[in-house]
């Protein structure tokens, strides 16, 4: 196995939390546009279901891209990771790229067609749908591990010369258990209600479509506080690591994190109900951040747990000039002139509003 | 028998290399097209005349309906790595995922941030940020081709990195990136964007003239796009041939698989010296069963002597031998696509020059436009064809020399490889047909010439897709100053 330098861990680590970021901004932007997407499977009026792609227009694009940057950066960092959790993950990931690439296509074809409206709405709310159910499924079964070998049963005969990093190279449909089945339907709520809010804060206020979104929030709200109770009570069969640390010298450290996101969520919950739009996405948001950042601290330092770390995945050439390029220079811009895109397109719409060109 | 050949192999070869011919449609167009609406946009803003304007919005619509077909189809190529390469992944990550992963920061996050402003953010902001946001799309597009031409050279030519411990450890980040390969290949893809946006854009102004429609907006583009071809193609060609000549120096084998090269020597002993027009290979593999070949003009192309001695087949081992029927008429097909446009570009400026292209005469040259309209389909199969010739004439090399590709692809079982390719031909199937489809549509719509021209910004959220009865739905998009 490599041996990284003190200096290099350290750095691991910082990528490690700069790809929990990455992931992070990805569930919090596309969240909300995947959401609204599902929702819009259950907008007969077409011009609802425009103006509902019309809302994500200029900002859906870059939202999406977050999940290519974490991508980009696990393969840059963590490239011994990618390589294998990536093929384990193939079919789930194969259907949450189809359900991508459907979602993406359908916001531009929409509005130029005219026979084929119908399909393409379908196609849009459809992918929206598939991608964080297949998403959701395949976090649940990285949670659980997989098991690697440095064998290439494929090619049994094949020199593999020097090539010997330990790699997936069981079946393709080991994801699957009742665990990721779970969490693929625990992403979807998530993602509802995410979408709920987003549609509440896009439209005008006196839209119709605000009332939708209000029922879709309003009910996956509750769906999502049982989600989660559910998921952390399997999590404490499931994952003896994650209870002794939970319950290690730290656990008052736990309980403060639990109870701000309890906080959060009542705080999301009162903003929802006082119709303070914007309020009631950053509060969610919040919930997620405590969350994710929960569950990545619960995992430390194990990337895919009992599978790789932070150190053995990481790639031996980590080093303190890409990472201060990456921290200093690109990352800072990216979120900056992100911020900018949410500003310039934050005014409210009405389902009259045609996608913009 | 050869490693490579077994069908697990070939699967895995043909996942990857469907994805790729189904997205490389749409990047070249995005970042060829880019400059060009960036030039009629500050044509606009110079000027004032409102038809530069409507051009460029009228090319924004399709630039959009292909960018979205290009991030469809991109994000996957970035997670195809791990899954169907994942053993590459891992041993060349250090690298080439470092690459990878910084055009995503630097170039992919950049595009889409600005590209939002630019589509979508006519009059909320104002015409000099608008100006900045096109500038930036122009300057990340390029920066992503560059990003990925050079992850991709360092396959073809690799450097600076030496193999410990499974993985290729990065020794010099400098000679890893500037790859002899990378230093015409970078160039050689961005022109092949800008040679694509070109013919693009004088096909559709072509069609639009022969169609008799807006000939006066559309004969404008049209001759500009020409003119800049005369030189850029040209260019193009150089390239292209500078590349050759780098990969006769490098990647012999490569080399030896476009020319159909089999024999080093001739049999008395003098270098074979020999091009072949057209060959097909024996049964063998070991020579041509027939070719047609004109002397010297292999030497004369790969070391610009007249009887230069050109490495050939004979002089790699038959394991390490690359396909020759692919790589060597994807090669040919690309050379004369280039040659073809290039005689295109000239008629044009021949025409030109006599005056023929003026607005008044333009419409009578319906030959001309109608060998536009073909032309503008042609640098995309220039594309493919020199994408297939360089990723198979690199086998059975997946890093070539130091990785083998049986060696870089995931172990999958080949239901798990028919599973996935006959999920994406379905996928990227609808993806392209729907693309030219609304191409077409939009095409045929023509440019919007009614639209109030935006101004500075501030002025509206939206626009009304049809006047409303409703008077609710009447626009209150004042924005907060």
């Amino acid at each position: 196995m490599q041996h990284l330098s003190a200096m290099q861990e350290i750095l691991a680590t910082a990528w490690w939390a700069l790809l929990g970021f990455s992931f992070l901004a990805y569930l919090v932007l596309d969240g909300a546009d995947l959401g609204a997407g599902v929702i819009s499977l259950f907008i007969k009026d077409p011009q609802e279901k425009g103006a509902i792609m019309a809302s994500m227009a200029g900002t859906w694009d870059a939202n999406e891209t977050w999940l290519v940057v974490a991508g980009g950066v696990m393969f840059g960092t963590f490239p011994f990771v990618y390589g294998s959790a990536f093929h384990f993950l193939m079919v789930p990931l194969a259907l949450a790229l189809w359900g991508i690439i459907s979602r993406a296509i359908s916001l531009e074809f929409y509005h130029h067609a005219e026979s084929s409206k119908r399909f393409w709405g379908f196609m849009f709310g459809f992918g929206s749908l598939v991608t964080p159910y297949f998403a959701g499924m395949a976090m649940g079964a990285v949670l659980l591990g997989f098991p690697m070998t440095s064998l290439h049963p494929g090619n049994a005969h094949a020199n593999l010369g020097p090539f010997t990093l330990p790699t997936y190279s069981g079946s393709p449909l080991a994801f699957i258990s009742p665990f990721s089945v779970w969490t693929g339907f625990g992403a979807l709520i998530a993602v509802a209600l995410a979408g709920g809010l987003f549609i509440r804060a896009r439209f005008e206020k006196h839209c119709p479509v605000r009332e939708t979104a209000l029922t879709w929030a309003n009910t996956s709200f509750y769906l999502a506080l049982a989600a989660v109770v559910i998921t952390v009570v399997w999590s404490i069969f499931l994952f003896p690591w994650a209870v002794h640390k939970w319950l290690g010298a730290y656990w008052w450290a736990w309980l403060l994190v639990l109870l701000a996101t309890v906080f959060a969520a009542i705080k999301s919950r009162m903003a929802t109900a006082k119709g303070h739009d914007l309020a009631a996405i950053l509060w969610l948001n919040l919930v997620v951040t405590l969350m994710w950042g929960g569950m990545m601290a619960t995992m430390f330092p194990w990337i895919v747990p009992n599978t790789w770390t932070i150190f053995s995945g990481a790639s031996p050439n980590v080093s303190i000039i890409t990472f201060t390029m990456a921290m200093i220079g690109f990352f800072p811009i990216m979120i900056m002139y992100n911020a900018y895109q949410w500003w310039v397109f934050r005014g409210r719409v009405t389902k009259l509003v045609a996608y913009g060109h | 028998m050869l490693l490579e050949n077994t069908l697990s192999v070939l699967l895995a070869r043909f996942d990857f290399a469907w994805i790729t011919s189904m997205h490389i449609l749409y990047p070249p167009l995005t970042f060829g097209l880019a400059p060009l609406l960036l030039f009629s946009e500050w044509r606009w803003m110079k000027t004032n005349e409102e038809h530069w304007y409507r051009l460029n919005r009228f090319f924004e619509k399709l630039f959009i309906v292909n960018f979205g077909a290009g991030v469809a189809t991109g994000v996957t190529m970035e997670m195809s790595f791990g899954i169907l390469f994942g053993p590459f992944s891992q041993a060349a990550g250090p690298f080439f995922g470092q690459i990878l992963g910084y055009e995503t920061i630097t170039a992919f996050m950049y595009e889409a941030g600005f590209l939002g402003l630019m589509v979508f953010g006519w009059g909320k902001i104002g015409k000099k940020m608008h100006l900045f946001a096109t500038f930036n799309v122009v300057l990340s597009s390029l920066l992503s081709a560059m990003w990925i031409l050079i992850a991709n050279s360092w396959m073809q030519t690799p450097r600076g990195v030496k193999l410990q411990d499974g993985s290729f450890h990065v020794t010099n980040w400098y000679t890893a990136i500037f790859t002899p390969d990378m230093v015409w290949a970078v160039p050689h893809m961005v022109v092949a964007g800008i040679v694509l946006a070109l013919f693009f854009v004088a096909g559709v102004s072509a069609w639009f003239v022969l169609k008799g429609r807006h000939v006066d907006l559309f004969a404008r583009p049209l001759k500009y796009a020409l003119l800049a071809a005369v030189l850029v193609v040209p260019f193009q060609i150089w390239l292209g041939d500078t590349l050759g000549v780098v990969i006769a120096h490098d990647q012999p084998a490569a080399l030896a698989s476009m020319e159909g090269h089999y024999h080093t020597l001739n049999k008395d002993g003098s270098p074979n010296t020999g091009w072949h027009l057209l060959a097909w290979p024996n049964a063998e593999g070991n020579g041509n069963a027939w070719a047609i070949t004109i002397p010297h003009v292999l030497s004369m192309l790969e070391t610009h002597t007249l009887n230069g001695k050109v490495p050939g087949m004979d002089t790699i081992a038959p394991k390490d031998r690359p396909p020759v029927v692919i790589p060597f008429y994807s090669f040919r097909v690309m050379v004369a696509i280039g040659f073809f446009l290039w005689f295109v570009a000239l008629w044009a400026a021949w025409l030109a020059f006599k005056g023929r292209l003026s607005i008044s005469s333009i419409a009578k040259n319906k030959w001309f436009l109608r060998t536009l309209v073909f032309s503008a389909f042609l640098p995309y199969l220039a594309i493919w064809t020199g994408w297939w010739t360089r990723e198979i004439a690199r086998q059975p090399w997946i890093v070539y020399g130091l990785m083998r590709t049986a060696q870089g692809m995931s172990p999958m079982t080949v239901g798990q490889e028919i599973f996935w390719l006959a999920g994406y031909v379905i996928f990227e199937l609808t993806v392209w047909g729907g693309t030219w489809y609304f191409f077409s549509k939009i095409i045929r719509k023509g440019p919007d010439m009614d639209s109030p021209v935006v101004g500075e910004g501030h002025e509206h959220l939206g626009h009304l897709e049809e006047p409303s009865h409703d008077e609710s739905a009447s626009p209150r998009y004042v924005r907060p100053a």
